[in-house]
């Protein structure tokens, strides 16, 4: 077997390793961050000199391809911010610093499995891994009231899901006789007229839609993004979105192109940037409207899925990038606005510009990329994924969509409002930004711009990843 | 294989549709998570039947995976379970009207 090519996700067991040996160590919360912020750091290194492996392990069930090699790079960029973010992770006890670590480490390495899954085996494995981390993950929260009511909603909700999907693949496998997932896409339509095949066909894709937030199995996503730490919650907005995305691309490229599918995607991709929309314009607290705005980009991703060609896949590949990209920039406008972990209002953010100018900058910039304005990396995302619609002939789609950006606007233009015009009732401190988030915020502004600017490389690099999927 | 396969796949459908009902129904969070395993549980039968279908080994793997997935969720929800308890002295999964307010945690 080829270790080299399981040389990230390796990097992630020894990490969790250190972190399961910290936990029973001596309290000491500084250390615990800067070793999280050393081993995300190689981790980002390794995964990015691995990226050009290609191999097929654990009995091919496990594919190592450009395409998951780029996911894998983004992970472990997300993974990398995120632990960033956790200089002041004041959401959680210090006692239990080493645990947070811990289970955010074998999220990520549960991740890196998922979108190097081909086997139902290996993406049920990893799904379940990446679930009961987070499960622990929204319990870490203190001083939240009605956390076990969030905690014991998204768990029964997630293990019920998983035990309807288990069921579902059980189904499948009677019928066609495979668990890898290219032989089932295969053998499925032949024998989706028999009723054990359909009802476990449906059975199996409501688990995934239920584990990755999909309408309309997205309803426990707003109170779990409220009732988690900061620092979690843009975690699940930026890694595991992307990991959803990639399995959902992955899984619709391995079937041929069949219209039946891209029909239902077209009537779940309209349902779901709808209500996202619609949803967070009503919304007052910040991490609910991002949880919204989350849902409404899962459905412009699908618009580039569904298009089922190389345009669309890279689309959504690049789309990807940007949504971690813009997310995690307003999630970080977030965290250092509510120093204390507390949960903020979109009022909150009033005299945003005078506490913190570059945080302000950074937050309009994510904002206008979110909406898809250009010159940033969040109206090339879009322009992708749409031109590869309407090559496939989605006029009525995109004009659906199109009016969908517009109705976004109206709330993220709220929130700049409350940035830039509102002015705060009292007059507030500016906010302790150091050195090195100033970098850091001015690092993700020259990205969204730059990029917006310059997309050819990363483009190529989306576009070639795609091109192993076909 | 001297049991035919539908007799499997009913089987396993009845165990877990009552896995389902106690799900649903229960008011206590204890009977529902014991009501998940037995949902799980039908699932890594459903899966051994088709294994003997097929007459692969794919199936029973997958099982034996299942048997230690559903492990650990147990181990996750009971803990789970057990703090829920302490702190709001109930294991009813609708507990927002009658939980305690939030006691300081050692």
């Amino acid at each position: 077997m080829n270790w080299m090519a399981f040389t990230p996700e390796l990097t992630y067991v020894a990490m969790a390793a250190v972190f399961l040996g910290l936990s029973m160590a001596r309290e000491d919360h500084r250390r615990d961050f800067h070793t999280a912020l050393v081993f995300s750091a190689v981790g980002v290194g390794v995964s990015l000199a691995s990226a050009g492996v290609t191999a097929d392990l654990f009995a091919e069930s496990y594919r190592v391809d450009l395409f998951s090699q780029v996911f894998k790079v983004l992970l472990a960029c997300g993974f990398f911010l995120v632990v960033v973010l956790c200089n002041e992770l004041s959401g959680v006890k210090r006692r239990l610093h080493p645990e947070f670590y811990l289970l955010l480490t074998t999220s990520t390495l549960a991740l890196m499995l998922l979108v190097s899954s081909v086997h139902l085996l290996t993406i049920y494995v990893s799904l379940e891994l990446s679930s009961y981390s987070l499960y622990v993950l929204v319990y870490l929260r203190k001083n939240r009231p009605r956390r076990e009511s969030t905690v014991v909603h998204y768990f029964l909700i997630g293990a019920s899901a998983s035990a309807v999907m288990v069921f579902g693949i059980a189904l499948l496998y009677g019928s066609t006789r495979t668990m890898y997932a290219v032989e089932m896409a295969r053998v499925l339509p032949s024998v989706i007229s028999q009723p054990a095949a359909a009802i476990g066909f449906v059975m199996t894709l409501a688990g995934f839609f239920f584990k990755l937030a999909v309408f309309p199995f997205h309803f426990w996503a707003p109170e779990v993004y409220e009732g988690a730490v900061n620092q979690l919650t843009t975690y699940i907005a930026t890694a595991s979105k992307a990991a959803a995305i990639a399995l959902l691309v992955r899984l619709t490229a391995l079937g041929d192109s069949s219209a039946a599918l891209a029909q239902v995607l077209v009537v779940l991709s309209i349902v779901t940037m709808t209500v996202g929309n619609v949803s967070a314009i009503v919304q007052k607290d910040l991490k609910r409207l991002l949880a919204y705005s989350s849902v409404a980009h899962a459905g412009y991703v699908l618009i580039g899925i569904l298009s089922m060609n190389p345009a669309g896949y890279a689309g959504a590949v690049f789309y990807s990038a940007a949504l971690v990209t813009l997310k995690f920039t307003c999630f970080m406008v977030l965290v250092k606005v509510a120093a204390d972990g507390a949960n903020i209002t979109v009022d909150e953010l009033a005299g945003l510009h005078k506490r913190s100018p570059i945080l302000a900058l950074a937050l309009m910039l994510s904002l206008f990329g979110l909406c898809g304005i250009p010159p940033t990396i969040g109206f090339i995302g879009k322009l992708l994924v749409f031109t590869a619609a309407v090559e496939k002939g989605y006029f009525t789609l995109v004009l659906i969509a199109m009016i969908n950006v517009v109705i976004s606007l109206y709330y993220y233009l709220l929130v700049l409002k409350a940035a830039y015009l509102t002015e705060p009732k009292a007059g507030l401190p500016p906010l302790p930004v150091s050195a090195g988030d100033r970098l850091l915020a001015g690092t993700l502004i020259v990205l969204i711009v730059g990029i917006g600017f310059y997309p050819d490389p990363v483009i190529q690099i989306a576009r070639s990843a795609a091109a192993v999927l076909l | 294989m001297i049991v035919p396969y539908s007799h499997v796949l009913a089987l396993a459908g009845i165990v877990f549709l009552m896995g389902m009902v106690c799900t649903v129904t229960r008011r206590n969070l204890i009977m529902i998570l014991l009501g998940l395993e037995i949902m799980l549980n039908a699932g890594a039968l459903a899966l051994v039947g088709a294994s003997l279908r097929w007459m692969s080994m794919d199936g029973q793997a997958m099982a034996l995976f299942i048997i230690v997935v559903a492990a650990a969720e147990v181990s996750v929800g009971l803990a789970l379970i057990v703090c829920v308890y302490r702190r709001t002295g109930s294991v009813d999964p609708n507990f927002t009207e009658t939980a305690a307010p939030e006691k300081p945690s050692v």
